[in-house]
């Protein structure tokens, strides 16, 4: 019996480790954050202020902007990652050629781990430029009364750039998730779907409709990919402290405003610890957002068999 | 009213096809613009894009930089993540490896930013400076989940009747896991491994606070600040020169390059991957 354990004496402390790790990440963040609640109160989330200062006692901090930024870019990323996700599923399941089928699920796993930077290149120099000049400019030149495009699209860094370049990184993350169920529905619905007379579309949303655990899982996924992604946002975003509908205003985001001013944060007294309390908020929102898309990942994998 | 089904029937179609195009157009227009973008510059500027420093017009000390952090960080992170995997695959009922499964399937998906701000403040704070060391040991927090699932996943695909006649020969569960099954899931395993890698050379963001940059001269030790190929472009794309620019895109194609070599092989060796 004794001798059994050898592995387990190995491995534990690997275990405990990242246990450990993990743990002491959220007990960092909690602590750096104290100052903070204890300077302001929730302030440090509820108001939209950045104020820093030489003078500790003026400096007043919140990160309402940047909650909203990020909630708001991650929101339209989904938007676009959704339909484009179910409509990529469906191709590679039932209309790729036997040929291109592999070539096509290869692409998407190239997407969803090309190193982040490189799509903020692209977003900065390439997507921005372009959707400001053939979507945002029309859109507020002919429907500026709608809310959402009254929004004077000056330099096209805005949420609109950062939902849409977020989506199409995401759409992978997704798309993956969603594949894999839709191609485990067995032909045989399918089969007796047509026999009812059903067309191509009518038996394919009966199968989408099967598979929804799945779709809810790889959605919520994605968002939470969307909301921690950092740096291709933070080029394409314009960095400035907004609340607004308007696609087309410049914004924020937690995780840009980390990149932006964690470097300088130590300057002041109660920067650092707002930055942390930001951070915080990602991570409560990340986890949970994340660990709600994986039990559905889970329960649909344990309770639907086909 | 078949009219109109049939109508319907064809939008679907149209939408399935375009909506398929639209998901992948962009690796296409990345693809593209790099080349058009990256490759004069590369070529202008010759070996020199390579060796030189950033003065220079050269992204050198950031590849090494690159090669140090993708080292150092598997040299820390992968024997620990190999061992967490083994665990989850040697008790797999376990509630502590239930708890495990999910929190590395958390760690996967962890905002890679909060790790960094981590680091800087457990390791760049205490020593007074940005360092390869806390670079790497931010990279191996986000390469560890990776290598540990692979590890499990690698290991439960033998055959159980593998386990069994090692154990009837009078092999114990070490023995057993490092002299039988190990090697005969290492080609999954290593897979794992390099996917872990070929993600962490391209982070960025964990690396902000942690590795400090170092483009003028060739880094020179692990508890000094070091560049990386990401990190380069991330400050280069916010300066307004052209000619940084330029080097940034030429670093972008550079990045790309590595990342589809490392990338593709693995994968077209493999049936599904999981990122």
């Amino acid at each position: 019996m004794k001798r059994l354990e050898t592995l387990k004496v190995l491995t534990s402390p690997a275990v405990i480790f990242v246990f450990i790790l993990f743990v002491y990440m959220l007990f960092v963040y909690i602590s750096m954050s104290i100052p903070v609640f204890q300077w302001e109160g929730l302030d440090i989330y509820l108001k939209n202020i950045w104020h820093a200062s030489e003078n500790p006692s003026e400096e007043y901090y919140g990160l309402a902007a940047a909650i909203w930024g990020s909630v708001y870019t991650s929101v339209i990323a989904v938007f676009i990652a959704l339909p484009l996700s179910i409509a990529y599923s469906i191709f590679v399941n039932d209309y790729a050629p036997a040929r291109i089928k592999n070539l096509v699920i290869i692409l998407s796993d190239v997407m969803a781990g090309l190193p982040t930077i490189i799509y903020g290149i692209w977003g900065a120099f390439v997507l921005v430029p372009f959707l400001r000049e053939w979507v945002m400019l029309p859109l507020y030149r002919e429907l500026s009364y709608v809310p959402f495009f009254s929004y004077p699209p000056v330099s096209g860094y805005s949420y609109l750039s950062a939902g849409i370049l977020l989506g199409i990184m995401v759409t992978p993350f997704a798309s993956a998730i969603i594949r894999e169920a839709y191609g485990s529905v067995p032909q045989i619905y399918r089969e007796a779907a047509y026999a009812l007379g059903f067309t191509k579309y009518e038996s394919t949303r009966l199968i989408v409709g099967l598979i929804r655990p799945a779709i809810i899982s790889g959605i919520l996924l994605a968002f939470g990919r969307a909301i921690g992604e950092t740096v291709a946002v933070s080029l394409v975003i314009g960095n400035t402290f907004n609340i607004s509908m308007g696609l087309f205003s410049p914004g924020y985001t937690i995780s840009s405003l980390i990149a932006n001013q964690f470097g300088n944060a130590f300057i002041y007294k109660h920067m650092t610890s707002a930055l942390f309390a930001g951070g915080l908020a990602l991570f409560v929102i990340g986890t949970v957002v994340n660990i709600t898309g994986l039990l559905y990942l889970k329960r649909w994998k344990k309770n639907v068999k086909f | 009213m078949l009219n109109f089904r049939k109508i319907k029937d064809k939008l679907f179609l149209t939408f399935i096809f375009f909506g398929a195009f639209i998901a992948l157009f962009p690796l296409f227009h990345i693809i593209f613009t790099l080349i058009i973008k990256g490759m004069p510059v590369i070529i202008s500027r010759g070996t020199m894009f390579f060796t030189g420093t950033l003065s220079q017009g050269g992204i050198g000390p950031a590849i090494v930089g690159t090669f140090i952090l993708a080292f150092l960080s598997s040299l820390i992170g992968i024997p620990i993540a190999f061992l967490v995997g083994l665990y989850i695959y040697e008790y797999p009922d376990s509630k502590v490896s239930e708890f495990v499964r999910g929190l590395l399937q958390i760690m996967l998906e962890f905002p890679t930013i909060l790790v960094g701000v981590f680091v800087m403040d457990i390791l760049v704070i205490p020593m007074g400076t940005y360092s390869a060391l806390a670079g790497a040991f931010a990279l191996a927090i986000i390469m560890m989940p990776y290598v540990s699932v692979y590890t499990a996943e690698a290991m439960r695909n033998i055959p159980y009747t593998y386990r069994e006649a090692s154990f009837s020969l009078g092999l114990n569960c070490f023995k057993t896991a490092f002299r039988i099954l190990v090697p005969i899931a290492k080609r999954g395993i290593f897979t794992g491994i390099l996917i872990a890698i070929a993600k962490v050379a391209g982070e960025t963001a964990p690396l902000l606070f942690t590795a400090g940059g170092l483009y003028e001269i060739y880094p020179h030790g692990i508890s000094a600040p070091v560049g990386a190929i990401p990190l380069l472009i991330y400050t280069l794309i916010q300066s307004p020169s052209s000619t940084d620019h330029a080097t940034a895109w030429g670093a972008s194609l550079v990045l790309l390059l590595v990342f589809i070599g490392v990338f593709i092989p693995i994968r077209l060796s493999l049936k599904e991957v999981k990122l």
